[in-house]
Formats: C-alpha cells, structure tokens, sequence
C-alpha cells in the first residue's frame, strides 16, 4: 500500500529544503469525491494531499503549461517542479524528456504506484450505483473496490468500475522517478489491445457508421487537446493563430489563407480534426485516457490513439514513453518495417 | 425526370479524381518518362511534385480527401534510392499509420495506395495509374471526408 503519511512528508520535505518550486499532486475535490490536482507551494499545505483510486488526472499536463507560462513571461524556472505521477503519468513525462520540450532537471518525479489498482471510471461507477452519491473509494488490494455511501461501505469488483486503460494497462509502475511510493505490481487484467477487438472486426460500413455516430456529436470544443499532455504545440493546425491580420490585409487574403480544417463542426471536419489529432500522437501517446474522459459528448477518443499505438507496437517494435533515449516513431525506420502496402 | 437521367447517366461515367503526390527525383521523373515514351494511361490523375515522399505530411493526403480526391496516391523512390538517403523510409512509417487510420474509421482503403516508382519506370508508372483508376471506379465517388462546400 502507499503510505500516504510517507508521501505527505517527503512533499514537506521537499518544500521545506527548497528543492522544489512547488509540487504538483491531488487533493479532495470540492465539487464531487473525485480528488483535483493541487499546487502545494507551502511545506504546511501537504497534509492536503490524497492518494486513491479518484487520482485520475494525468499531471504531467501542468509541466507543459508552466513551461509556456514561463515562456510568455520569459522567465526561467529556477527550481525543478514536483509532480505526483502515476504509471501512466510517468511515461507522459518520458515522452516529453524525449521530445526535449522539457529538460530532466527541471522536474522532480514524485513516482506513485497504482498497484494494479488503477482509478475508476466515474461514468461508469455512477451507472453502477444508479443514483446513489459516491462519498469515497479505495481499493481493497483484492480485486475489488471499496466505495462509500450513505448506506455505508459497498464492495464493487474491479472490473465493473475501473477505467478501460487502467483494465488494459501494460506499467502500472512508475518507469521514471525520484522518488516512488507503492509495491511493483502486475496489472493484466485484459488484453492491451481488447478495447480495439470488437471494432477491427467490424466491415468497413459498420466501423463508418460508428465514428460518423460519435464525430457527428463533436462540438470542436476541443477540450481532448486541452487536456493532453503531448498537445504542448504553440500553433495548433486547426486554428491558424498565427496569421497576423493587419489593416492591410485584403479580404483575399483573409479568404485564402491555408486552412487545413475548417472551424464548422460537418462531418468532414470534425473527422479532419480527429484523424489529425491520432496521427500526432501516433508513438506518443501513452494511453492516459484523459481525452475521452473530459469529453462532453462522451466521444471514445481514446480508440483512435489505442489503435496507432497497437500499429506501432505490433509493426515497429514500438512503445511510447518507456525509454528516454530512443528516436520517435516517426523519425526513425527500420530496413525491416513492412513494405507490404507499397505497389 | 431529367434529373434522375442526369444522376444515373453520372454514376455511370463516374470519372474518379485521384490526387497524386509524386517525389521530384523518382516518381515525377518517372510520369515524365511515361508520357515521352507515350505510354497511354488514364487522366484521372492530378499530379503534385513533392520534393521527398517523406515530405508528405497525412495532412496532405486528409485534405486531398477533404477537398473531394477519390483516390490519393503517394509515390517515391524505391529503398535505398532516397535523394535524402532516408526520406523514403521515414514515408514507409507514415503513410502506413495513415492508411491504418484510415481503414479504422471505416473509409475504403483501396483509396489510398502508396507505390514506389523510380525515375525509369515509365511502364511502372503507368501501369500503377491505370490500375488504381480501374479500382477506384467501382467504388463511386469518395463522399465520406469530402468537405461541404
């Protein structure tokens, strides 16, 4: 188990000597029982943190904004931040380490073991409990959760409420830190890939109908990409920031400026915006989950990832964020990748 | 009445659009070759220079489908043959996401072909184009990723 008292004061003690800037972790929420990240700035303020299944947050989110943060108001960090990283977390921190976006020192691993536990899916505990309020969760080390109502304790299995990813999961152990809390545990509770099963099996009209069902609902609010921790870039290529607009600037111009994907949420487009968006994180994306989790029209986002991930690990021998030295999927090859699908 | 003459007479001589992104040094010098040599192939095929195929971003081939392609074709040099060395292999990787990606959301992936062409295969070139345009065409035209406008 991790010992949340252990946790709480290497947190102090990392404030306390300075090391940190500050830490970034979970604490209860205010709205729901699901925990929210929390900024400790101050030594006295870690008894704030919490650790349990309700941990879903992917944290290594607020690397990339502090950095851009840091950069609008060009300053350089001085201290390394904390962060609180899960498994899934630990990996996401890899990639960007790989990527170079931030730099090893500048960021000081809090590694957390889920052991095997994983979070829980609060759509699905919510239908579970059909309309009974959740007050709390742990997880009971055998399978099964433990979750608080105000009929008292109920004892849920794993599988019913435990999100798809963390049913899935490959490291449930942190492959990256400084610190570590938690036993090294196995996670295999599905096959890494059985989400994509049913859908690769489907005919080509069936998988079309399908997406163009969950795309159609699309509202481009585009919270998938605020939420991602590998969607750092400055200029999206769906929204075409950088194009200054001067009084100069003659309608034409304004009229025919490269627009790879329109704005208007049509069928084309929302599929243009959602196929660009997998093909980005293809060889990035470590399966955290958190795009179809803070999706409002409940799209399975995370599907189009999964499978490129399945791609690159079957074809490519490829694994995101398991080890900081390797070359990107994309900017490498092998003389045995497939030659295949070439006429 | 006209119009559904009009309608079944168009399916019928449905004409596919292909776009085509060819590489400077293989491909494209390979469609040049094609036509001194006067090769007849289809003209269904709307030719765009690349300097690399490993310069072919899967944006380029979404919007191609995008703004109404029936088919998208990337070509390049053979392995080993790159002008960059390793463009080409970096394009192998790509282009074979992209075509996953694309038969994952259920759109026909006969639509999307990738060839490798070098810059004597006029015969190669020409074969690959008239192939794929005899594929294409039973499919009818590309109607899922086409933008409304």
């Amino acid at each position: 188990m991790v010992n949340l008292e252990k946790l709480q004061a290497r947190v102090k003690e990392l404030l306390d000597k300075g090391a940190v800037d500050h830490v970034i972790g979970y604490r209860r929420g205010s709205a729901t029982f699901m925990a929210a990240p929390a900024f400790i700035t101050r030594p006295e303020d870690a008894g704030d943190l919490v650790w349990d299944p309700t941990c879903v947050h992917n944290l290594s989110l607020y690397l990339t904004a502090e950095k851009k943060i840091k950069a609008a108001k060009k300053e350089t960090a001085a201290k390394p931040i904390g962060v609180i990283c899960k498994g899934c977390d630990s990996r996401s921190v890899v990639v960007l380490l790989q990527e170079n976006y931030i730099k090893r020192e500048s960021v000081h691993i809090i590694g957390v073991s889920c052991e095997g536990g994983g979070v829980l899916d609060e759509n699905k505990l919510n239908k579970f409990l059909k309309g009974k309020t959740p007050l709390g969760a742990k997880y009971d080390g055998d399978d099964a959760y433990l979750v608080a109502t105000k009929d008292g304790e109920q004892k849920i299995p794993a599988k019913e409420i435990m999100a798809d990813r963390c049913l899935e999961c490959k490291y449930p152990y942190p492959v990256l830190n400084d610190d570590v809390f938690g036993e090294k545990a196995e996670s295999k509770r599905l096959d890494p890939y059985h989400s994509l099963e049913a859908m690769e099996a489907a005919t080509t009209g069936d998988k079309w109908s399908f997406w163009k069902k969950h795309l159609d609902k699309c509202l481009r609010c585009y919270a998938c990409r605020s939420v991602c921790p590998m969607c750092y870039c400055d200029e999206c290529v769906v929204d075409s920031i950088a194009f200054m607009v001067t009084p100069s600037t003659s309608p034409d111009q304004k009229a025919n400026r490269i627009k790879w994907i329109e704005r208007s949420n049509q069928t084309s487009e929302n599929f243009g915006y959602h196929l660009v968006r997998a093909i980005h994180l293809a060889g990035r994306c470590i399966d955290c989950a958190e795009c179809e989790r803070v999706c409002p029209v409940n799209i399975p986002v995370r599907l189009l990832n999964k499978k490129l991930e399945k791609e690159a690990f079957l074809l490519f021998d490829y694994e995101a964020g398991v080890d900081q030295k390797q070359p990107s999927l994309v900017s490498s090859f092998r003389d045995e990748d497939p030659n295949d699908h070439i006429l | 009445m006209t119009e559904k003459t009009e309608s079944k007479t168009a399916k019928q001589d449905f004409e596919p659009r292909i776009v085509a992104f060819l590489c400077k040094w293989c491909s494209s010098a390979g469609s040049d070759l094609a036509g001194v040599t006067r090769t007849q192939y289809p003209a269904n095929l709307v030719p765009i220079t690349v300097m690399c195929s490993g310069s072919v971003s899967p944006v380029y081939i979404l919007s191609a489908f995008n703004k109404g392609a029936d088919g998208v074709l990337v070509s390049g040099c053979h392995p080993g043959d790159c002008h960059y060395i390793k463009g080409n292999y970096f394009a192998r990787r790509k282009i074979y996401l992209t075509q996953k990606l694309i038969e994952f959301i259920g759109v026909d992936k006969e639509r999307f072909r990738m060839s490798w062409v070098s810059a004597a295969e006029g015969a190669k070139y020409a074969e690959v184009v008239t192939n794929f345009t005899n594929d294409i065409r039973p499919l009818g035209p590309q109607k899922k990723l086409k933008g409304d406008r």
